[in-house]
């Protein structure tokens, strides 16, 4: 049953990122200033939203783990974290592509960069830190309060393009700006995209919440085994 | 007891064990001079461009040089179940926490104090042009990179790879902190006041310390008891 | 440039694709390697008890 709801679910994200893509790449004509290369936009930014939901869920389950002890809110908060690193890999990879054509460079040290890059790095601390934890209990209590931590930087990160002027382009968004910097066109694809990939999301934080079941089934029976 | 005599103990009992032994003090101190005489030779001390990159280089001195102290502040406490004992006194694990992190804060401070005018010296830096407001730089700073270090010196105190994955945690977290304390410490050596853009900073800075602090005075409890 | 432009955009998509179809492969590499371990622990359970 639950198997095939997530095939489902998996099904109706990789149709409507199809959709997506064809609306993007023919649906929509070239921005006038930058040309093709805007179309990243449509990946990066909602890749970015994405990631950022999934380490808000993960720093309110390790805040319910905290509180209530149980492993399933551990288990969310390891796969959300997981999912969370590959959209970030992905916001930074298809930033840097953006930047080699707009900026004529790879990369720059500005601040949304930089709290991007760390916020990359201090959540790959996070899966670190549980592989280097071998009791399962204080594996989730230790990762739960560096997860909290951790999400320092999402809102600086998040927030770090109102607070110093950057290269990165400033808000653009109509919930953000009120409106007219962006053709309407573009941002209803913008968020359609990130229902989209969100929708993916959910599909593989569900399916490696299943594994870090297995893998917990699995230590268990290996304790159980050492001790009979 | 209240509060605040707590943590005194706590913090005195960990600066008079380490004058004591002096075992972290000694290496993060001949640390740090080490570190500033290798760079020393990677740059041509004289010129101008010194100035421009002493924030940076300074602080990475002090970050490493904590890592050591930050590194024995619990793990100080393993042998003979002594930091069983401490979670068994009386005393509140918020009193410990902010004992042991007052405690780092000074350690961090000699350190400083001490690398400062050997810096000046190896490098032919006037460092003295405001040292009211460089002291209250440094004190920020310092007081953030020991708050993050002591709460996560505590969450890897029991772990294999101890020595391994605390600067692996704690340089992500605390650079907020060195990127602030570096830009201030630099335009300070350099033009010898803030300059009005970089205000910023230190509200970042402060910010920081607040947030942090509470943060960790918060997950203490669970950090050291569960 | 134009012909650069269009290029970087191509790359930029296949990035992305590329990175989320390395993570799923990773998935799934690694529901194999659990399932196999599954079994060897229940095995090795089965034959002692």
């Amino acid at each position: 049953m639950r198997q095939n709801v997530l095939i489902g679910l998996a099904l109706l994200a990789g149709l409507w990122l199809a959709r997506n893509l064809y609306v993007i790449f023919l649906g929509l004509p070239d921005e006038a200033a930058q040309g093709a290369i805007y179309r990243i936009m449509f990946f990066h930014v909602p890749s970015w939203f994405t990631c950022f939901t999934a380490f808000f869920v993960a720093g309110i389950s390790s805040m319910l783990y905290l509180g209530k002890k149980s492993t399933m809110y551990d288990t969310l908060a390891v796969s959300a974290v997981e999912v969370g690193v590959v959209f970030t890999i992905i916001g930074l990879v298809t930033g840097s592509i953006w930047g080699r054509i707009i900026w004529g460079i790879w990369w720059t040290w500005d601040p949304r960069l930089t709290w991007a890059l760390i916020t990359c790095i201090v959540y790959s601390g996070y899966l670190m830190l549980r592989r280097a934890i071998d009791d399962p209990t204080a594996r989730a209590k230790n990762s739960a309060v560096l997860c909290i931590f951790a999400f320092a930087s999402v809102v600086i990160t998040y927030k770090a393009i109102d607070w110093w002027r950057t290269q990165h382009p400033g808000p653009v968004l109509s919930i953000r700006t009120g409106g007219g910097n962006m053709d309407p066109a573009m941002e209803a694809m913008l968020f359609s995209n990130w229902g989209a990939l969100l929708l993916l999301c959910i599909v593989l934080v569900a399916v490696r919440m299943k594994q870090e079941d297995t893998s917990r089934e699995v230590e268990s029976l290996r304790r159980y085994a050492h001790a009979a | 007891m209240n509060f605040v005599s707590q943590t005194l103990t706590v913090a005195g009992k960990d600066i008079r064990s380490e004058i004591r032994t002096k075992e972290s003090l000694n290496a993060a101190i001949s640390f740090a001079i080490v570190i500033l005489v290798i760079f020393s030779f990677a740059v041509d001390p004289s010129a101008e461009q010194i100035k421009e990159m002493s924030g940076g280089l300074l602080w990475i001195v002090f970050a490493f040089a904590g890592a050591l102290i930050l590194n024995r502040s619990f793990a100080r406490e393993l042998g003979n179940d002594c930091l069983d004992a401490l979670i068994c006194s009386p005393v509140p694990s918020a009193a410990l926490f902010t004992g042991k992190a007052a405690a780092n804060f000074v350690l961090l401070m000699v350190v400083e104090a001490v690398s400062l005018p050997i810096f000046g010296v190896l490098y032919n830096m006037q460092w003295m042009r405001d040292p009211a407001t460089l002291a209250a730089v440094c004190m920020l700073a310092t007081w953030g990179i020991t708050i993050i270090g002591t709460v996560f010196s505590a969450l890897t105190v029991n772990l294999r790879l101890r020595e391994l994955m605390l600067p692996v945690l704690i340089y992500p977290m605390m650079i907020p902190a060195l990127m602030a304390a570096m830009r201030l410490t630099t335009v300070l050596i350099s033009e010898g006041t803030i300059p009005a853009d970089d205000i910023i900073w230190l509200r970042l800075l402060v910010g920081f310390d607040i947030i942090f602090t509470a943060l960790s005075v918060m997950l203490i409890d669970t950090v050291l008891i569960g | 440039m134009d012909q650069r432009n269009f290029l970087y955009m191509f790359y930029g998509f296949a990035a992305a694709w590329g990175i989320l179809a390395l993570y799923v492969i990773s998935l799934v590499m690694r529901e194999g390697r659990l399932r196999k371990e599954l079994d060897s622990v229940k095995r090795m359970l089965d034959s002692k008890g």
